[in-house]
């Protein structure tokens, strides 16, 4: 739609207009609906609540929500290319690149990395005897940068500004020589502000692991779900913080002239080195915690320990520091020279070595168990060969030299959506049917949920595996066009309707969720007679439900108690709780690192600077509003 | 009864999880480092040996290092709770900080003032990123400094004792990472 | 239509056809080979893979009348743990040696016979440019003698892009400020699709190019041809 406004033309595509529309009609609903329905003080003690179930329900309710918009991306695209020389709507050229880049983004940091730290807020604490994460506070500000990162992603859209260089931003063309206007800034601070929200909570993760663990409850005790939790702790801290300092490089680039990716004296190669040594372990920062869902869910549901767990808890740390070390994987064709090429290759292949070892321990736990076809067990049987089949396609894009014809390719396309879908995306549906009645006190529909996992699955193989051999037929990723001569028209049809089938699976999804919550019906405490200590207190658990802590002396020390009519042992005194209050400084804080992002994006330094102001002032605010003030005040009093 | 050890153990959880950030920091200086080595000396544009100082580096040096022992100073009066010499500590950690961010600030406008911008080449880019980063460290922990004289005053001791401690750490590491500044950024390039 | 007709075509003509595996020259029947190879290992282990997963899944699935069954405790396997350690590692060094070997070969460009025809290929924002020795140059059209060594001189003007014609052999990015090279012998007449394989913007998509490989005689006759 074009029309002229003090003398300018202004061109808004219909797409946005759509999109303006359709928010403009929906909120008033939602909010009405809020309002009717007397929600909003429940929505205020969870915006303001510490507790870490809560605002690990956040994380997750949020995470699902951008899934749905990343989601719709995904269909926009599968339609656009259902036929050859299509011309679906606007998306074509410009349009289709904005697809894909918001697509890819929008699910690895906003769904994938967030709705795991949601499980592991929600989980971690209370399979450790904990009573909540070590700094409660900074957990509620690590949420609000995730939400503030992704809200200022999500709003590029809104402004006709979305980015499109592609998720992996390659220098130079994520320069302002190359793609000018505010579209590719909403990605740096998108990522900027959300990846510190990551940063905080890989330290609650590890802190939390580290000291308040429950008595008793040694590292070797320690269910699966927590050593993932702290291995992939660790990726996060060496990972985002690189990536961080690149996407401060590519801002100065971008906004204040300097050259470091870019013409004679840049070296674009940099980048894609810098990127890479985040984004390759990111993809097991969003793969280990799925293993550790997973090793839970299936030793809970065939009511076996896990096989080997030594095994377990080393191949997780060794995947972990393999992970450090292959990122020129992804580089195999920018002519790094043999010797790094074959390096890199030899170092991937290696990880398929504990991979292996994971994946038949989890094969041989379920060997002389009983196994029950429970809806999140349904999941982790999903996910195990269809995991394999992904990551088998990785160890072949590891060979260097073949490499060269799979890279960039829609074979490389198949890959990442076989290992992230079948670990990450599957161990998130896993974790909330399985962890459902700690976060909301409610069990969600098996048999939705089963009909949820056979379409999804179904729709999820449709869609990819005729993907490798569009790629292998010579499709190159991130076009919006084939032509009839290109040969792959049938593959790129069935994966477009293999996409709708999972849409429609993720509708199944939804109306689980609300039939669950109209339903009266609370959830029974211990509901699949589990093995862990989350399961061990009542549901949805009370604010701190181990004031007297457990005293753990073996493994699954819960299923134990169970069998041998022997309750779990207690102790008074064992060290103290982090101290939990509602705030909302967190909110504050975020708000002015919305201002401040926008001031960035569009070059408004006031706004640069009333951001800054008010992201700076929640320091002081904080530094005299101490949660645990009158904790310590007591304390001191007492010993007077 | 358990109140006893609330600030013991949460001042433990405080300690890892603030050494764990710094370890996070460790981490984006070690890229900045990197970033520097690789874009210097230019191929085009001034060298790092026309334009750094050996005036400035010094003092500017002796002024941050300094400004750790005063803060050790505070930090002994913190074990003997002797408010004063907290204070003093860290009145004195606050004018050498100041007096380093002068000199830093100087060197940062000189610069510019000779036409040598963020832009002019990708060792100057590099320069200032690492070298700013490395200031607004100092700059935040200036403002840090303030706010940690009026918690002295109105917070109870324990709560002020840890936050002085966190504090010192911050304080401490950032001077280490000037000591890596000097030896990467600056002292190769004025030999 | 003749349309509809190549869609209900290509799921019987693909297994055989597929580009990459077709290849017209040494340099990429050695990837091939390497993509036959993986294939072939990875197909081994998915399969043992999934004839375990099916053997535990039925045979230990719950029944009325296991149901109320408590499992043993089972620590683990030693034996079993060394199989699946030790086998992925004999599969990864059989896959491992040729990789090496293949990638050095490819990356292996400075030694070129003395006939060899260099070919400068320039990427820029949306089309590429075919430089040949004689100063002949051509857009979005590359000409080849059959069985003659070629090596491209890869460069950009802008941003990064990768020159990629599947049934020649693999991709190999052009990228500002650095040259590339790509060596191989096209050893069958015909004309064969090229792309663009990086992502390089709004027209990405179109980027394209034909590479014809013709007899060396008419080869000559095209490259004396107009300027
Ligand atoms: C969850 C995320 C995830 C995971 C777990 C993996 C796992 C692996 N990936 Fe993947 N990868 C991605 C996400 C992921 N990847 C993404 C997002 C990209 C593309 C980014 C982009 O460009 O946009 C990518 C791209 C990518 C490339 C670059 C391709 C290219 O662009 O040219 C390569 C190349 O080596 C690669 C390799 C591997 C390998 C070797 C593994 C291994 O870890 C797999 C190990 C697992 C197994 C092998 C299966 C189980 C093992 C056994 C049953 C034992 C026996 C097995 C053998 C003997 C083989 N991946
Ligand atoms: C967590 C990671 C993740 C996940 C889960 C997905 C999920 C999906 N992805 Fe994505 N994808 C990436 C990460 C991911 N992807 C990345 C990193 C890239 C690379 C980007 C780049 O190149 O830069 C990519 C690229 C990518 C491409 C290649 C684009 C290109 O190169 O041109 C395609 C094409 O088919 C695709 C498809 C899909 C589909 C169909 C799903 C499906 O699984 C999605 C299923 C979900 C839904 C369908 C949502 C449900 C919504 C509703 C039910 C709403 C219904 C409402 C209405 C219909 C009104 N993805
Ligand atoms: Cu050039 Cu893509
Ligand atoms: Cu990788």
């Amino acid at each position: 739609m074009e029309f002229t406004f003090n003398g300018n033309l202004i061109i808004i595509p219909t797409d946005v207009i759509a999109g303006w529309l359709s928010a403009l009609i929906g909120l008033p609903i939602v909010l009405y609906w809020i309002t009717k329905k007397h929600y909003w003080s429940t929505i205020w003690d969870y915006a303001t609540s510490t507790n870490h179930r809560k605002v690990g329900t956040l994380y997750i309710l949020f995470s699902v929500l951008f899934f749905f918009r990343a989601g719709v991306d995904a269909l926009l695209m599968r339609t656009q290319l259902i036929t050859p020389e299509n011309q679906f709507w606007v998306f074509q050229g410009e349009k289709y690149n904005e697809l894909f880049t918001t697509h890819g983004t929008m699910m690895i940091f906003f769904v994938a990395t967030p709705i795991l730290i949601g499980l592991m807020n929600v989980a971690v604490p209370l399979q450790i005897g904990a009573n909540d994460l070590a700094f409660p506070y900074l957990n509620l500000v690590g949420f609000y940068l995730f939400l503030t990162g992704g809200t200022i992603f999500f709003l590029a859209f809104f402004f006709n500004a979305a980015p499109n260089m592609g998720w992996t931003a390659y220098a130079p063309l994520s320069t302002d020589s190359f793609t000018v206007g505010p579209n590719n800034n909403f990605y740096i601070f998108g990522l900027q502000v959300s990846g510190l929200g990551t940063i905080f909570a890989a330290i609650n993760m590890m802190t939390t692991i580290i000291r308040l663990r429950a008595p008793g409850l040694k590292l070797t005790r320690m269910p699966l779900f927590p050593w993932a939790t702290l291995v992939t702790s660790f990726l996060i801290l060496i990972a985002f913080p690189v990536l961080a300092i690149a996407l401060l490089l590519l801002q100065f680039d971008r906004l204040y002239g300097a050259t470091f990716f870019l013409g004679e004296l840049g070296h674009p190669v940099y980048w894609q080195h810098l990127f890479w040594i985040f984004g390759h372990p990111e993809v097991y920062i969003i793969a280990l915690p799925a293993f550790g869902i997973f090793s839970d869910i299936i030793s809970n549901f065939s009511r076996k320990n896990v096989f080997g767990y030594t095994a377990m808890v080393a191949s997780i740390a060794l995947i972990g520091l393999l992970g450090l070390m292959v990122w020129a994987h992804h580089m195999f064709t920018v002519g790094l020279g043999p010797f790094s090429d074959t390096f890199f290759a030899v170092a991937s292949m290696l990880i398929a070595v504990p991979t292996g070892i994971k994946v038949f321990n989890w094969l041989f736990t379920m060997r002389r168990g009983v196994i029950s076809m429970k809806a999140p067990m349904l999941f982790a049987l999903g996910f195990i060969p269809t995991f394999v089949m992904g990551g088998v396609t990785g160890v072949m894009l590891s060979s260097a030299a073949a490499d060269m014809q799979f890279h960039d390719s829609y074979f490389v396309v198949a890959h990442f959506h076989y290992v992230i879908v079948g670990s990450t995306i599957l161990a998130s549906f896993a974790g909330i049917y399985y962890w459902y009645p700690i976060m909301i006190g409610k069990k969600l529909d098996d048999k939705l949920g089963k009909w949820h996992f056979w379409l999804f699955l179904i729709g999820f193989h449709m869609t990819f595996f005729l993907q490798h051999l569009a790629g292998l037929n010579g499709m190159p990723r991130r076009v919006y066009d084939y032509t009839y001569e290109d040969g792959i028209w049938t593959y790129n049809f069935i994966s477009s309707i293999g996409a709708y089938l999972m849409g429609f699976s993720m509708l199944i999804f939804l109306w689980n969720v609300f039939k669950t919550h109209r339903n009266h019906k609370q959830a029974e405490n211990d509901p699949w007679d589990g093995r862990t200590l989350e399961w061990s207190i009542p549901s949805p658990p009370p604010e701190h439900p181990f004031e007297k802590m457990p005293i753990i002396n073996k493994r699954d020390m819960f299923w134990w108690s169970k069998i041998n009519h022997e309750p779990i042992p207690t102790t008074e005194n064992h060290r103290a709780s982090p101290i939990s209050k509602p705030t909302v400084q967190p909110m504050f804080l975020s708000a002015g690192l919305f201002i401040l992002s926008f001031g960035f994006i569009y070059g408004w330094v006031w706004m640069q600077l009333l951001g800054g102001v008010m992201a700076l002032s929640t320091f002081i605010i904080r530094a005299f509003y101490d949660e645990r003030k009158s904790a310590y005040e007591k304390e001191e009093m007492e010993n007077e | 009864m358990s109140s006893k050890t609330i600030s013991q153990d949460l001042f433990g959880d405080k300690r890892i999880g603030f050494f764990i950030y710094l370890f996070v920091e460790v981490v984006m200086f070690s890229t900045l480092f990197a970033t520097y080595i690789i874009y210097t000396p230019p191929q085009t544009g001034p060298h790092p040996g026309e334009l750094f100082e050996w005036k400035t580096t010094i003092l500017a040096s002796i002024f941050l290092l300094s400004s750790s022992g005063t803060l050790l100073l505070s930090e002994k009066g913190l074990n003997n709770r002797n408010m004063k010499l907290v204070r003093a500590g860290i009145g004195l950690t606050f004018l050498l900080g100041a007096a380093f961010m002068y000199f830093e600030i100087e060197e940062f406008r000189k610069f510019i003032m000779e036409g040598h911008v963020i832009s002019t080449n990708n060792f100057l880019s590099s320069y200032y990123v690492l070298v700013g980063l490395h200031a607004s460290h100092v700059t935040f922990g200036l403002g840090w400094m303030i706010i940690l004289f009026i918690q002295g005053r109105v917070l109870p001791f324990n709560l002020f004792k840890e936050k002085h401690k966190i504090f010192n750490y911050y304080w401490h590491f950032v001077d280490v990472i000037w000591v890596i500044i000097l030896l990467v950024v600056y002292i190769p390039y004025l030999l | 239509m003749k349309k509809w007709f190549i869609f209900l075509l290509v799921p019987f003509l693909s297994g055989c056809s597929l580009r990459t595996l077709n290849p017209i020259s040494e340099t990429g029947a050695d990837q091939a080979f390497l993509i036959n190879l993986s294939f072939g290992l990875m197909m081994f282990v998915v399969a043992v893979v999934c004839v375990l997963f099916i053997l535990f899944t039925v045979k230990y699935r719950e029944t009325e009348k296991n149901k109320t069954d408590i499992p043993k405790h089972e620590e683990g396997n030693r034996t079993l743990e060394i199989i699946w350690t030790t086998l992925p590692i004999l599969l990864l060094i059989g896959l491992a040696i040729p990789t090496i070997i293949y990638t050095f070969q490819v990356s292996n460009t400075d030694a070129s016979s003395e006939e060899a025809l260099h070919v400068n290929v320039v990427g820029e924002q949306w089309r590429w440019t075919f430089q040949y020795e004689n100063g002949k140059e051509t857009h979005d059209k590359l000409v080849l003698p059959v069985d003659q060594e070629v090596v491209f001189h890869l460069n950009s003007t802008d941003v990064i892009h990768s020159f990629w014609v599947p049934r020649l052999v693999g991709k190999r990015d052009a990228i500002p400020g650095k040259e590339n090279k790509l060596k191989v012998t096209p050893n069958e007449v015909g004309t064969y699709q090229g792309k663009c394989a990086e992502y390089c913007g709004i027209l990405h998509a179109d980027m394209r190019f034909v590479m014809e490989v013709v007899p060396e005689k008419e080869f000559e006759e095209w490259l004396a041809k107009e300027q």
